[in-house]
């Protein structure tokens, strides 16, 4: 039998474990709107019992360990929709950009130089021998050059920011997984030397999730709460307690920086987060639009300056040609530009010699170019109205599954902030609780004072 | 016991009033520009096929363009043919005149005089330019038609026997001019060779009613070449006609492929605009919530 000694202190130990818990409430009512931080819980447990003959006592209450309420399977899916959301988000802001290039509803785009263009040959057929018409044939085959080319040059420009965003993304990368490792180590030792671990697993998330903003992280378990992080499709980035940093170097072939891990390149294989979207639109978006530009223009220009060198001029020599001619499709866009500046070298005769100035026939044979599938099997504006779709559809599709991967990450967050998150009125019952069982032990101790007292008295009477 | 559920609402809410946002912000672009497709993302389809139809309309303004130029072109070869017409009604009855058998020599040749004026006059006509370009010497618009030699009185065609066509609307073209050779020199009625056989008939006072009925059938066979303009002018008016319905059709085809429906976007207006005022007051309920804390004093 403990005696009373043995009764007061399990009062004082009592008052003790419910300080803990009260703490541990406060600590939560004090981090209610902190990011990242999830919600802990004093975990009280029976202090062990003594054995005295036949009889168990227990010993009073301790306050066992505190720790924080997460989880992990939703921790993951968090991530993993924050990675959508952020490769997606980076395509839409150049995606969008791209689009306002081809805005056909605002008469931005190659659509009204085009048209001009072929009109330009309906007004040659219609007065051949007129200079200013003709000039009018050389004005409008410029300024569809100059679309051409402005139009391919903002797409080269939006490549290259896109490109510069890919070396800022690795370089928030490296800062964010430099400090994942720092973390990380903290919590294997906090977990080894058993103390709570929460509040630096709360800070290793928050960073796991700035990071999935950035890039595809795939969470191994390494053991004592440890992580191994690497790209989903195996780079390290994070393994203990030292971090791999991505590098940049630039492909020869492109001049654009490709993505390495430990010494090999895994710019295509990054499937997440902002790096991925920007090597999409800068890898793939881009250099497709800009390849159907050129090809629009290549065959464009070959068979314009086909028809043309079948032709006669205004003195009723060969046509020349209008456009200077393309070796290759690449670069075609950017390089367009028109060969004749004298009006009267505009092949508008199917005839040759010079007593045919009112001849159109050559004029009706260009301006027919129009409705041949002269581009890739399609008519000029056939081709290019599959492109401005094709650029819009690409953007309407990421637009829609941004949205709908906003709302599954809304949810999931919702679901973790049912699982972590503080609820002041929960924490207020607690409050009260612990208050309560702290006031009780307190009136047990002076009870236990009071048995004392009486007993000295009874050893020491008056 | 019940699930546990995110005891902080504010995500939730600030996600719903952002949404109601950007819905005004929608319906508010939408009504500024009167469509409902903004952006080739908003229909992608829609914007490939507004592509087409401005270019079918632009096409479209082209015709137009090319029916004007042609119009008066069509109009002044009317008018100097129908000139050429005069001319030759007047050679009849100046021939059937000098025909007659009764008049002196010298009257007769004073007829011829007048012939001999009729016949450059219509020279004259037949090198008429139409904005700097020959009417009817074919294909060859830069030349002179027609000339004479001073010495002989022989009449040269220096065009050529080309017509040349111009596409009027979508697939359809007409003939743009009738070579000068035809009209003038027309193997079933040579309207110069006939006032010339007049001159020298009236003349020589030979063959004088040989040459009247010459140019009598010359008169016929250019009123048949002349129906050629006539009915090219129809045929571009028709074509005109045609060009301003499909351009308000294509106007329309454009309306329905991206215009707003003003009702229906004011509806969606004042919707997000209930929904956002809705959370608003909802979030504000939220913030001002009491807690249990409260009531433990």
């Amino acid at each position: 039998m403990g005696g009373l000694s043995a009764s007061l202190n399990i009062a004082v130990q009592s008052m003790l474990a419910q300080q803990g818990a009260i703490e541990t409430t406060t600590n939560n009512i004090a981090n209610a709107n902190t990011p990242g931080y999830s919600r802990e819980v004093p975990n009280l447990e029976e202090s062990p019992t003594v054995q005295l003959g036949t009889l168990t006592f227990g010993t009073g209450v301790r306050l066992g360990s505190v720790s924080s309420l997460r989880d992990a399977v939703l921790d993951v899916r968090v991530n993993q929709e924050t990675q959508q959301q952020g490769q997606l988000n980076a395509f839409l802001e150049s995606g969008q950009q791209i689009q306002q290039l081809f805005n056909e509803t605002a008469g931005t785009g190659l659509q009204t130089p085009l048209a001009n263009f072929f009109n330009s040959f309906s007004q040659l057929a219609s007065d051949p021998s007129d200079l200013t018409t003709r000039q009018n044939v050389i004005t409008s085959a410029q300024d569809l050059a100059t679309a051409f080319k402005q139009t391919s040059n903002n797409l080269t420009t939006l490549q290259r920011n896109a490109d510069l965003s890919v070396q800022q993304s690795v370089s928030q990368i490296n800062s964010l997984t430099a400090q994942i490792a720092q973390v990380n180590q903290q919590v294997v030792s906090a977990t080894k030397t058993g103390e709570n671990a929460g509040p630096f697993e709360d800070q290793r998330q928050q960073l796991i999730n700035q990071l999935s903003n950035y890039v595809d992280v795939s969470e191994v378990d390494a053991g004592s709460n440890g992580l191994t992080l690497t790209t989903s499709a195996g780079a390290p980035l994070v393994v203990g307690n030292q971090s791999f940093a991505l590098t940049t170097q630039a492909n020869p072939a492109t001049g654009f920086q490709d993505v390495y891990d430990n010494g090999s390149d895994i710019t295509s294989q990054i499937s997440g987060g902002a790096l991925a979207g920007e090597i999409q639109i800068r890898d793939q978006e881009i250099p497709s639009v800009q390849n159907s530009l050129d090809t629009l223009a290549f065959n464009l220009s070959t068979s314009v300056n086909n028809q043309s060198t079948k032709g006669y001029d205004l003195n009723g020599n060969p046509g020349g040609e209008l456009f200077v001619p393309l070796t290759q499709v690449g670069g075609a866009a950017a390089g367009l530009s028109v060969a004749i500046s004298d009006p009267s070298l505009i092949a508008a005769s199917g005839t040759a010699g010079p007593t045919n100035s009112g001849d159109n026939s050559n004029a009706n044979a260009l301006l027919a170019l129009q409705n041949d599938n002269i581009v890739a099997g399609q008519t000029p504006l056939g081709y290019y109205s599959d492109l401005v779709f094709k650029i819009g559809n690409d953007v309407s599709t990421a637009q829609s599954t941004q949205q709908a991967g906003s709302q599954t990450l809304l949810q999931l967050q919702n679901l973790l902030g049912g699982v972590s998150g503080v609820d002041i009125n929960e924490e207020a019952a607690n409050l009260m609780r612990f208050q309560t069982a702290y006031q009780a032990s307190a009136q047990v101790a002076t009870v236990i004072n009071t048995l004392l007292q009486t007993t000295m008295n009874m050893v020491n009477p008056a | 016991m019940s699930v546990r559920v995110n005891p902080d609402l504010l995500p939730d809410l600030l996600a719903s009033i952002q949404q109601s946002q950007s819905n005004e912000t929608t319906a508010t672009g939408e009504i500024s520009t009167g469509r409902m497709v903004n952006n080739p993302s908003d229909n992608p389809a829609a914007t490939a096929a507004v592509v087409l139809n401005h270019d079918q309309s632009s096409q479209d303004a082209q015709f137009l363009q090319n029916i004007t130029t042609l119009q008066g072109r069509f109009q002044t070869a009317d008018s100097t043919l129908s000139n050429v017409v005069q001319a030759l009604t007047q050679a009849v009855s100046l021939g059937t005149e000098g025909a007659t058998g009764t008049l002196s020599s010298s009257d007769r040749q004073a007829i011829a005089t007048e012939v001999q004026g009729l016949l450059t006059q219509t020279l004259g006509l037949a090198n008429t330019t139409y904005q700097g370009a020959y009417l009817f010497g074919g294909t060859n618009v830069t030349q002179l038609p027609f000339t004479q030699d001073a010495t002989t009185g022989a009449i040269t065609y220096h065009g050529n026997p080309h017509t040349s066509s111009v596409e009027i609307s979508q697939g359809n073209s007409i003939t743009a001019n009738v070579p000068g050779d035809q009209l003038f020199q027309n193997a079933a009625g040579s309207v110069l060779g006939a006032l010339q056989d007049l001159y020298t008939a009236l003349n020589t006072g030979t063959n004088m009613p040989a040459a009247v009925t010459e140019v009598q059938s010359a008169l016929s066979q250019l009123d048949v070449q002349r129906v050629t303009y006539g009915n090219a002018l129809n045929q571009i008016n028709l074509s005109e006609s045609f060009l301003n319905q499909d351009q308000l059709n294509l106007s329309q085809q454009e309306n329905t492929l991206e215009g707003a429906d003003l009702s229906v976007v004011a509806t969606n207006y004042s919707q997000a605009q209930l929904a956002e005022q809705a959370t608003l007051s909802a979030t504000s309920v939220a913030l001002n919530q009491k807690t249990l804390l409260d009531y433990l004093v």
